[in-house]
């Protein structure tokens, strides 16, 4: 036996020093380690498991799966049995001041089955037993359980664990919250000061920490914020209030225990503390299947009344290892459900809570639109960047390669020579320009003659323009032409078409035509002889002398005869005029 | 002397009121020509007029086919004539102002500088239009720095009101430049980006300070517009080497001009006929150009 346990605790020992990552991959040696370790937890605590079935765990040839079963099978029954142990000794406080654990332990253990009860729906309503017999097997079995517990299922899952103290925790947080709402501590003995307490709480808590962290680093955290939440609850147990503990009966009945009436709890409050503890003993006595909540939430208050007296720290420490074991049945049932979805669900829970509760108080003063100097507070706004819309494009910064731009272009335009000055414009004439006579001192190279010839000219046809200055090297030239057409032309036959009439006018010398072509070439036409009516102008039929007839030669006559009497008329006019002028004239000179 | 100012100017403001008639004249023989040019039946709503219109068109001379505005008016001898220029500051200028005029008065040729003393705008214009001054321009300051320029035509002209950036005078570059004196010639001018038509008023304005140059002169002052700043550069050239490579050397003050408004009178007229100014709070100012395309 000694050997087989010394091999047991060597196995266990040597699980305990494995490394968690070194779990993850199967391992034959750490398996049959493990099997030894668990065969030998489950013998001792054989002794203590009367409704076990099994006198070993069989592990040779069996999986995971069976020997968790056998497990099971031991310590199902068991932790009944520590529940119902527990209960009683919640009923029975003094049975509880003969164990050497302090009561406040399990008081703190009835305080979160409480909470558990409350949360969770009615899986533990059942079984509260008869006593068990040790105390000290109490404990030890309650530590036992709690490693066999744990061992099991470390070799299975570690997470269960974990999830299992996190439970713990919550459950704890929860039930604090209820219990412990705020009433300032007015109580403080000469035993009890709270500022002590708290530093005392403070440094174990401090202490616990390093201690377990070589355990299970896991569960450090988790029975750090237990004993940080059993401190707030040792804080609001400190209060002996009767109010405090009709607080608690209110959220009870908020909770909706349908048993709790309004007497049991504001009749008369201190009587009614002692009253209930008798209720509570008498129920105890009934106990068994009860359904009996309320029963159970008074239990919890007297627990919290009795708390004070104790050692607080030990009972901390122990209660965490108390809890475990009986909790453990419930972390099961429930963290088995727990999953990574849900944590994450709780922590967007969390982030959700925080956003509304920032949605719901009054926003921060650069949030709020139009905010004046009055509704912010001093020299805020130099903190803050504000945005403005400039509607001014920035100043140009003159850089080096603004400036070798400009230059440039400057380069360009110099050569090229495309330069933006000022153009001297042309003058507008204010004036008309005088008309300059100059007089040429030069004889004229024309005759009178032809002068008064183009003068005639000029009258009588204007659109035949005299020879001005400025076309004589023009009018050089066609006559120049002209001579030299007509010579050719004298060489080539009569029958050519005459050349184009020049429309000079011109004097033409009524020349006998004999002389004319005796002077001029053959090519002379008769064309350019007088015509007859140019030798002859009259109009009608032109008759002779001899051919008149008598009326005729009498008209002729009449026709002269009037003539001359008109010219004689005028004659006569003129000489009379001209008499007078004499005679006007002459008695001026007369008279000097 | 006033009197003969005076109606010319109501002579100058009355054609200026005449203009809108005068294009709708132009616009109707513009129309008529083109019809008889192209041998068209001439539009129906210029039937009436159309045999005076005709005439008129007959008797028409280069001159006066062009329709002339009032800013032909405004700078009509102005290519006759040269420059006449008047520099001031505003009252009680700083030391490091009154430097930046002296240097300007050096940069535009046949240009005066005058103190400014007590005088109020007015009789500045009276004594300029008295002794034959085309422009007066007058610089502002803000503690020593040249913040503005206004630019002044005489004979009832306009007046273009500029603002002076990033200004870097000849004087604070003294101690590098080995040129102390500046050549005097008549300079080339070069306009950079004055595409639109108020560009080109401004081109005009600015170019109508300086007299005609020779063609051979070094000295070149260049006005280049970048989205409405027009950078001011004086320089001079030499043509070293004979490919076409043209060195230039910086002389003379650089600055940044901005235009904010033109006014169809003197400076003295507070109730001119405002051309264009500047619109800063208007939401499209920051997308458009003015002075450029």
């Amino acid at each position: 036996m000694a050997n087989t346990n010394n091999a047991g605790a060597e196995a266990l020992r040597r699980l305990k020093e494995v490394d968690p990552p070194s779990l993850l991959a199967p391992n034959p040696t750490l398996s049959e380690t493990a099997r030894a370790a668990s065969q030998y937890l489950f013998s001792s605590i054989r002794p203590f498991s009367q409704k076990c079935p099994l006198d070993q765990l069989l592990v040779d040839g069996y999986d995971a799966e069976q020997i968790w079963h056998q497990i099971d099978l031991q310590t199902q029954p068991l932790l009944s049995t520590l529940r119902r142990r527990v209960n009683q000794f919640v009923k029975n406080p003094d049975e509880i001041a003969q164990l050497k654990v302090p009561s406040s332990v399990a008081k703190k253990v009835e305080a979160k089955n409480h909470e558990e009860w409350e949360q969770e729906s009615d899986d533990f309503d059942e079984e509260l037993d008869e006593d068990d017999d040790d105390e000290d097997d109490f404990e030890g079995v309650e530590k036992e359980e709690k490693n066999g517990g744990s061992d099991g299922e470390e070799e299975d899952d570690d997470d269960d664990d974990d999830e299992e103290g996190s439970e713990d925790e919550d459950e704890d947080e929860e039930g604090e919250k209820e219990k412990g709402k705020g009433k300032d501590s007015g109580i403080e003995d000469k035993f009890l000061k709270i500022n002590e307490l708290n530093e005392y709480l403070e440094k174990e808590e401090n202490n616990y920490e390093n201690a377990e962290e070589a355990d299970d680093g896991d569960e450090d955290s988790e029975e750090d914020d237990e004993l940080e939440k059993a401190g707030e609850f040792e804080m609001d147990e400190d209060d002996e209030d009767d109010d405090e503990e009709e607080d608690e009966d209110d959220e009870e009945e908020e909770e909706g225990m349908e048993n709790a009436r309004y007497d049991d709890f504001f009749v008369g409050k201190k009587e009614k503390s002692s009253k209930r503890k008798d209720q509570l003993v008498e129920e105890s006595e009934d106990s068994g299947d009860e359904d009996d909540m309320e029963s159970n939430k008074q239990v919890c208050v007297c627990v919290c009344v009795y708390v004070c007296v104790c050692m607080i720290v030990k009972i901390f420490i122990l209660k965490i290892k108390f809890s475990y074991p009986v909790f453990l049945y419930s972390f099961m049932q429930k963290k088995r459900t727990a999953s990574t979805h849900e944590k994450q669900l709780e922590k967007i829970q969390s982030e959700i809570e925080l956003m509304e509760k920032a949605n719901v108080e009054p926003k921060t003063w650069s949030m709020q639109g139009e905010v004046t100097a009055a509704n912010r507070p001093v020299d805020s706004l130099l903190a803050v960047n504000l945005d403005f819309e400039h509607n001014v494009r920035p100043t140009p910064v003159i850089t080096e390669e603004f400036t070798a731009s400009i230059e440039e272009m400057i380069q360009k335009r110099i050569i090229e020579g495309l330069f933006n000055d000022v153009q001297r414009a042309p003058r507008l004439p204010s004036k008309a320009p005088r008309e300059v006579k100059e007089l040429d001192d030069n004889k004229s190279k024309k005759g009178l003659a032809e002068m008064y010839e183009q003068e005639y000219v000029q009258k009588i046809d204007p659109t035949s323009a005299p020879l001005s200055s400025k076309d004589k090297l023009k009018n050089e030239a066609s006559m120049l032409f002209k001579r030299l057409c007509l010579k050719l032309d004298a060489l080539s036959h009569f029958s050519f078409a005459p050349k184009p009439v020049i429309e000079d006018m011109s004097f033409q010398t009524n020349v006998p035509a004999l002389a004319m072509e005796e002077i001029a070439p053959v090519a002379v036409s008769d064309a350019a002889m007088l015509a007859p009516e140019e030798v002859f102008d009259g109009k009608g039929d032109v008759k002779e002398e001899a051919e008149l007839t008598q009326a005729e030669r009498k008209r002729r006559r009449a026709n002269k005869k009037r003539k001359f009497k008109a010219d004689a008329v005028k004659r006569s006019e003129k000489k009379a005029r001209s008499e007078k002028k004499e005679d006007n004239a002459i008695p001026g000179q007369v008279n000097g | 002397m006033t009197r003969r100012y005076q109606r010319l100017k109501k002579e100058y403001l009355y054609r200026k009121s005449l203009e809108g008639k005068e294009r709708v004249n132009y616009e109707n023989k513009r129309k008529i020509r083109e019809a008889l040019q192209e041998g068209k039946p001439i539009p129906t709503e210029l039937r009436n007029v159309e045999a005076q219109l005709r005439r008129e068109i007959d008797l028409e001379d280069e001159n006066t086919a062009v329709p002339r505005t009032h800013i032909d008016d405004e700078y009509a001898f102005a290519a006759e004539k040269d420059p006449k220029i008047l520099l001031t500051t505003s009252r009680n200028p700083t030391a490091p102002l009154q430097r930046f005029v002296k240097e300007l008065s050096i940069v535009f040729p046949n240009a005066q500088r005058m103190n400014r003393g007590n005088q109020v705008v007015s009789e500045i214009i009276e004594s300029c239009r008295s002794h034959d001054f085309t422009d007066v321009i007058l610089v502002h300051e803000h503690r020593g720095v040249p913040d503005g320029l206004i630019v002044s035509h005489l004979p009832y002209g306009p007046t273009a009101y500029f603002g002076l950036l990033n200004v870097v005078t000849r004087h604070e570059i003294q101690d590098k430049e080995a040129v102390k004196t500046m050549p005097e010639a008549y300079p080339h001018i070069i306009l950079d980006n004055f595409n639109t038509k108020l560009g080109e008023r401004t081109a005009t304005i600015l170019k109508y300070l300086f007299p005609v140059p020779k063609p051979d002169t070094k000295r070149i002052i260049t006005f280049a517009n970048k989205s409405d700043y027009i950078s001011f550069r004086h320089h001079i050239h030499e043509k070293q080497g004979g490919p076409k490579s043209v060195t230039l050397k910086e002389i003379g003050p650089r600055f940044e001009l901005r235009l904010y408004q033109i006014k169809l009178g003197t400076v003295d007229q507070a109730e001119a006929q405002t051309e264009w100014v500047i619109r800063p709070y208007m939401n499209t100012t920051r997308k458009r150009k003015f002075l450029s395309n």
